[in-house]
């Protein structure tokens, strides 16, 4: 018997000795929750920036991503998808992480430089080639028998910004007449035959299966398009006034420290602000907010006059409740 | 949908070809450019509202394959019964094992020596009686288990098997991290290797001494657990009432003295590895705590009905499953306890080995009032003074399984590579065991204060031993044979045969004195012989879903 147990335990130390657990060189993966069309725009960007990760500290880092209409996108994050970065399409949808999720402090904006948007965008028209309708501005896109192709606002962070524009255009046409402005854009929704969940959604609507006159689209969206689709197949149209989108990004909070990867998400989305970063988001047609990097590219993005939530609607926080939350001006306009 | 969708079509087809048929029965017309215009321009239309339609029902179907997500699943399967929310997060799952056995003794004693229950037949030479064959229910457990928002597991198993009904699982486990888990509730301490392998899953019909006889059973405590280093290692640190050897804690309050300390470590350092060293998993557990047991007070007041409240198990079982080892029910647990468990596996292909070993150390002491015998008035207990004493025992098996149908041997249970089917020329998997283990007593434990053997404390006298030689042996030895044959993943037939070789635990010569009492173990202990061998047959139905 105790030649038995001598020669196990003999076993197990030798085993023990030789045993390959060692620590490991670090693989660090990270979930990028996003809105729907920065698909491209991350694809380029975790690249670069997993190699520069790679050269500062040896470790190999993996982004994964998901894409979505941004409010979706948040409340997938809220009911428990671990994303330990989202980068969404408008304040109000990161919001709701910190107030129904608890997932993040309350004063995340403050983070991250520009109210933590690293790059900017607007709202356009993309038309069919030659545009044979004759849109010009958004007193075109309401006039009856223009097919308009925009996404649901409650869903998707770019149709509320499309919404916005439409709406701040209005009140500027009738003195900040609120009642006019209602019936403006209760016109282009009656004008909008398929409302997508999201703004890919649409794109794809418009683009692939041919139908409608006119996209509201993201301004990267519609440059997107254009290349894609080549500059014979559609006409951007940039109106008289739009709005200017402010997509933000943060960590959340309570999955990197789960994950253990607050570090390392943290440094994904400075990156961002880096010239690198700036220069993959102007190439993909995002507005860089680094002034060095802004002017190289000027002349990519055309001038528009454009106005701010805060000016016009007091924020996104009271932009929501009146037109978009649950029988808000929205859902008393559209009533298909 | 579908159909919904032809039909539409069809109405927007009809009006197509029907443009068209004014088209052509407008041959006339034919060079009337407005005309034609408004004809393009209402195909056009009716195009765009193809499209939409089309795109509509695209939407319609990718939002019912979203909710079809959000639905909850129901599930019936060879695995078991139950319903899943759609994201996974919250399942219940009902489950189930049956085994039914058949124990045939050719020989074994029982372990009641001079019973005087004519039920038990006739008294053999050495004072005990044959084992009698027998059919036993010996696990029916109906058990749910399941999740709670996709981190808090539970369990809970009820038996009725072996002729009572008990609770042996009902715990829940909160997964908060693979690395930090905490467990609550009534469970399998981590600790004994073969405890920890699942009742279905087990390659004999019963366990070895190791586990059986002298590591805890079910425990009531908490336990903090988690796997690091790439689930190579796993580890668990527990606090628990503390369960006498091979027993499990009632659920009602725990001994008096401190609780149990349980810790485990273990590890599997070549797992997901091409090596042949990759199914080699080792690691050592042990125990401390202090156990103060009481002398029977009144409970129950007859024989070893009452033993638990001891502190002490109240028998030691041979592989049969008959008690070759018993204290006197004088014998309390009184100070500390200590057990220590290293152990090992190996699984490389068709091929499985366990080996086990574990040493418990118990202060015990004798004990006299409580209730003496049934209907007897209840007396203070009181530990009689001097006769505090450590015994040391110790167990170990080795056993070895071969998969003679080529599955892969695996800690958990056998998937036939083709279930048993007269029809398809299945036969299922078939597998052969053998284990060899024993259990060695410490020799203290039938000696009394003088060194000398004695008759066990009855909880009269000071000067008595801790456990009677003349009945109960001090070390058991088992060689184990079997044949497994899985029938499906669900259905196993097992049959061992196993024979068991005893140390001591019977009188040399005759049982009684002419004059009819009973011959007792002397004091230099040279009147006593082995038990005769126990040679039994054990087989098994089980089936479990």
């Amino acid at each position: 018997m105790k030649t038995f147990f001598l020669s196990l335990t003999a076993l197990i130390a030798a085993l023990a000795l030789a045993s390959p657990i060692a620590a490991t060189a670090a693989d660090v993966t990270l979930l990028n929750v996003s809105y729907d069309p920065t698909r491209e725009l991350y694809q380029d960007y975790n690249a670069a920036f997993a190699k520069y990760w790679k050269a500062k500290t040896g470790d190999n880092v993996t982004i994964k991503a998901s894409h979505g209409g941004s409010g979706k996108q948040a409340r997938a994050i809220i009911d428990g998808l671990d994303a330990d970065v989202a980068t969404l399409a408008l304040a109000y949808d990161v919001d709701q992480l910190s107030e129904k999720g608890k997932l993040i402090p309350k004063d995340w904006q403050k983070r991250l430089p520009n109210n933590s948007a690293p790059y900017t965008s607007t709202i356009v028209f993309l038309v069919r080639k030659g545009n044979p309708k004759h849109i010009k501005d958004w007193d075109d896109v309401v006039k009856p028998g223009i097919s308009v192709i925009t996404p649901n606002p409650k869903t998707s962070g770019g149709a509320r910004w499309n919404y916005l524009a439409a709406y701040a255009y209005a009140l500027k046409k009738y003195g900040n007449d609120d009642a006019k402005a209602r019936e403006f854009v209760g016109k282009l929704y009656k004008n909008v035959p398929v409302l997508d969940s999201g703004a890919r959604g649409s794109t794809t609507t418009f683009v692939e299966r041919g139908i409608g006159d006119v996209l509201l689209a993201w301004e990267n969206e519609a440059f997107l398009a254009q290349k894609e689709l080549g500059p014979d197949k559609v006409d951007i149209v940039v109106p008289s006034l739009s709005i200017l989108a402010e997509p933000p990004v943060t960590i959340v909070d309570k999955v990197v420290d789960k994950h253990k990867t607050r570090a390392v998400a943290t440094a994904y989305l400075e990156y961002l602000y880096s010239e690198e970063g700036q220069e993959i988001a102007a190439k993909n047609y995002y507005r860089p907010t680094l002034a060095a990097v802004a002017q190289k590219y000027e002349k990519n993005f055309p001038k528009i006059n454009l106005i701010t939530i805060d000016d016009v609607f007091g924020g996104w926080q009271k932009a929501q409740k009146t037109h978009f939350a649950d029988g808000g001006t929205f859902d008393q306009i559209y009533t298909k | 949908m579908q159909f919904k969708k032809k039909q539409i079509h069809s109405t927007i087809a009809l009006l197509l070809i029907g443009s068209g048929a004014l088209g052509l029965s407008s041959q006339a017309l034919a060079n009337d450019s407005d005309e034609l215009e408004k004809l393009r321009t209402l195909v056009q239309e009716l195009d765009q509202k193809v499209r939409v339609l089309d795109r509509k029902n695209e939407l319609a179907e990718e939002d019912a394959a979203a909710k079809k997500k959000e639905t909850p699943v129901v599930k019936a399967s060879k695995d078991g019964f139950g319903f899943e929310s759609a994201d996974g997060k919250n399942t219940i799952k009902f489950r189930a094992l049956l085994q039914t056995d058949y124990r045939d003794y050719q020989q074994g004693a029982n372990d009641i020596r001079e019973r005087t229950d004519q039920r038990a037949g006739n008294i053999g030479a050495d004072g005990f009686h044959d084992s009698a064959d027998t059919f036993v229910l010996r696990r029916a457990r109906p058990i749910i288990e399941g999740t709670l928002f996709g981190k808090y597991d539970y369990k809970f198993t009820s038996d009725f098997g072996n002729g009572a009904a008990v609770i042996q699982d009902a715990y829940v486990d909160a997964r908060f991290d693979p690395a930090f888990k905490v467990r609550v509730g009534r469970f399998k301490p981590d600790l004994g290797l073969e405890r920890l392998q699942g009742a279905g899953d087990i390659k004999f019909v019963e366990r070895s001494y190791v586990t059986n006889n002298l590591l805890p059973n079910r425990d009531l405590g908490i336990a903090l657990h988690g796997d690091v280093l790439n689930d190579k290692l796993s580890y668990s640190l527990g606090f628990y009432n503390g369960v006498a050897d091979g027993s499990s804690t009632t659920g009602a309050a725990g001994f008096l003295g401190d609780k149990d300390i349980g810790a485990r470590i273990f590890t599997t350092p070549f797992k997901g590895s091409d090596s042949v060293l990759a199914g080699l998993g080792f690691g050592i557990a042990g125990t401390y705590g202090d156990a103060q047991g009481e002398r029977n007070l009144n409970f129950t007041d007859t024989s070893s009905a009452d033993n638990t409240r001891q502190g002490l198990p109240s028998a030691y079982l041979t592989d049969g499953q008959q008690v070759f080892f018993r204290y006197g029910t004088g014998t309390v647990a009184d100070g500390s306890r200590f057990r220590i468990a290293p152990q090992a596996n190996y699984y490389y292909g068709p091929f499985g080995l366990i080996a086990e070993y574990t040493r418990v150390e118990q202060e015990v002491s004798l004990a006299g009032g409580g209730s003496p015998g049934a209907g007897g008035a209840a007396t203070n207990s009181k530990i009689f003074a001097g006769t505090n004493k450590r015994l040391s025992h110790d167990a170990w098996e080795i056993a070895g399984s071969y998969l003679l149908t080529g599955e892969d041997a695996s800690f958990k249970g056998v998937k036939p590579k083709r279930d048993f089917d007269l029809d398809k020329g299945g036969w299922g998997a078939w597998e052969l065991v053998a284990r060899y283990s024993e259990i060695n007593l410490d020799s203290d434990t039938f000696k009394n204060s003088n060194g000398q053997y004695a008759v066990a404390s009855s909880g009269t006298t000071a000067n008595s031993a801790y456990a009677d030689l003349s009945q109960s042996a001090k070390t058991a030895s088992t060689w184990t044979t079997g044949l497994n044959w899985y029938l499906s993943q669900n259905v196993k037939f097992q049959l061992n045969y196993s024979q068991t070789s005893f140390d001591g635990g019977a009188i040399a010569g005759p049982s009684h004195t002419a004059g009819g009492a009973i011959i007792n173990v002397n004091a230099a202990g040279s009147n006593i012989k082995d038990r005769e061998d126990e040679r039994a047959v054990l087989a098994r139905v089980q089936f479990t879903y």
